[in-house]
């Protein structure tokens, strides 16, 4: 008796151990073809046919729609350069340069993907848009509270994740290939 | 020798308990393409009928379909069935900087994509087929006179087709949209 109660207990923790690793593997896309430039987690094969089971179900469970390898490239941040987690109370200094691409949006997000309400209704930075120094180099703030130049407002979130999405870049079809060096930093300025 | 062969059963318990863990693990993984109703397909199909074009929500604090997906980019998309015969899709190139089309599977994965670096005579332009219709177009053709078709074979008879334009600055959106919702998708007329 107390044999089938124990092998009964098993199973459930078996099952338990089991739909807790496929629901923490694939929050974050899935494990595989994921590239890391410091922060940046880049999904080199998110939108392919040919994608890895974690991938795809990744994929069909969120709904997004993703940038093909033939347009872009997007790298998603969700902690810092030291890599802590990226917070609303401190203020993150993004730059100074991206990895070349025709056009290049910054974008703040909610954990699932959503862009976060905020006053000033801001949720990216075009490439197109932002204040540059005469040498080509740019800071984007990202803060809960408004900050000079390039302000990327988080909203009031908990937590939030950056979104680097670069169009028609040269990297799309060697994503294998790209060096830490060319993506941004994401640099912890201060904490309030 | 009584705890050894105790923990001996315990230890039995935790690696079935591991196996079964792992057994559903997979299996979720695996299982998960084939009853996913919310991927990205259906959340297209509750917007609109096949073969129409239809703008995609703009990516806002208020919009939780599609995560991920760029609130500078403006796009539209068609959904189509191959069941009785190619698809012609075409879109203008406009003032955008850049604009694509990108090609989806039923299951949201992208088999082809391109810009407008490759558009001709200011449009983006292809016939989507299965394979078997690429087949037959092939048998059919006229060799000194070729069809200058871009024909994309679709791994699936379901699927759809998105248009991205980017917009240079939030001011731009509008025309942004404009132009994506440009996008045409029709029934190819059956060869004579």
């Amino acid at each position: 008796m107390t044999t089938i109660l124990k092998a009964f207990l098993a199973a459930l923790a078996g099952l338990a151990l089991g739909l807790w690793a496929t629901a923490a593997l694939l929050a974050d896309g899935g494990p595989f073809d994921v590239v890391s430039l410091g922060p940046w987690n880049v999904a080199t094969r998110a939108g392919a046919i040919d994608a890895d089971p974690y991938t795809r179900a990744a994929l069909e469970r969120s709904g997004e729609i993703p940038i093909a390898l033939g347009e872009g490239l997007q790298m998603i941040a969700r902690v810092d350069d030291a890599g802590r987690p990226l917070e609303p109370a401190c203020v993150y200094r993004v730059g100074p340069h991206v990895p070349a691409a025709r056009y290049w949006t910054l974008g703040v997000v909610d954990l699932k993907g959503f862009p976060i309400d905020n006053p000033a209704e801001r949720h990216v930075f075009r490439s197109s848009e932002i204040l540059r120094q005469p040498d080509g180099s740019f800071a984007i703030y990202v803060s809960g509270s408004a900050h000079a130049g390039n302000w990327l407002p988080v909203g009031r979130a908990r937590r939030f994740a950056l979104v680097l999405r670069l169009y028609d870049s040269p990297l799309s079809a060697t994503a294998g290939g790209i060096e830490k060096a060319a993506a941004p930093q994401i640099v912890r300025e201060s904490c309030a | 020798m009584i705890w050894g062969s105790r923990l001996a059963a315990a230890a039995l318990y935790v690696i079935a308990a591991v196996i079964i863990g792992a057994l559903v693990h997979f299996a979720i993984v695996l299982t998960i393409p084939l009853v996913a109703a919310r991927d990205a397909y259906a959340r297209l199909a509750e917007l609109g009928p096949v073969l129409t074009t239809l703008p995609l929500p703009r990516a806002d604090a208020s919009g939780k379909a599609f995560p991920y997906s760029d609130p500078a980019v403006a796009g539209a998309f068609c959904r189509f069935d191959l069941t009785k015969g190619p698809i012609r899709v075409r879109a203008p190139i406009g003032r955008a900087g850049f604009s694509s089309l990108s090609f989806h599977s039923r299951r949201g994965a992208a088999f082809y994509a391109f810009t407008d670096r490759a558009a001709t005579h200011g449009f983006m332009e292809a016939v989507i087929v299965t394979p078997k219709q690429l087949r037959a177009l092939v048998a059919q053709e006229d060799e000194d006179n070729p069809s200058e078709d871009l024909r994309i074979a679709s791994p699936t008879v379901e699927g759809f087709v998105l248009s991205r334009v980017f917009s240079e600055l939030p001011g731009l959106y509008p025309a942004a949209e404009d132009q994506a919702k440009a996008l045409s998708c029709a029934p190819e007329p059956p060869a004579k």
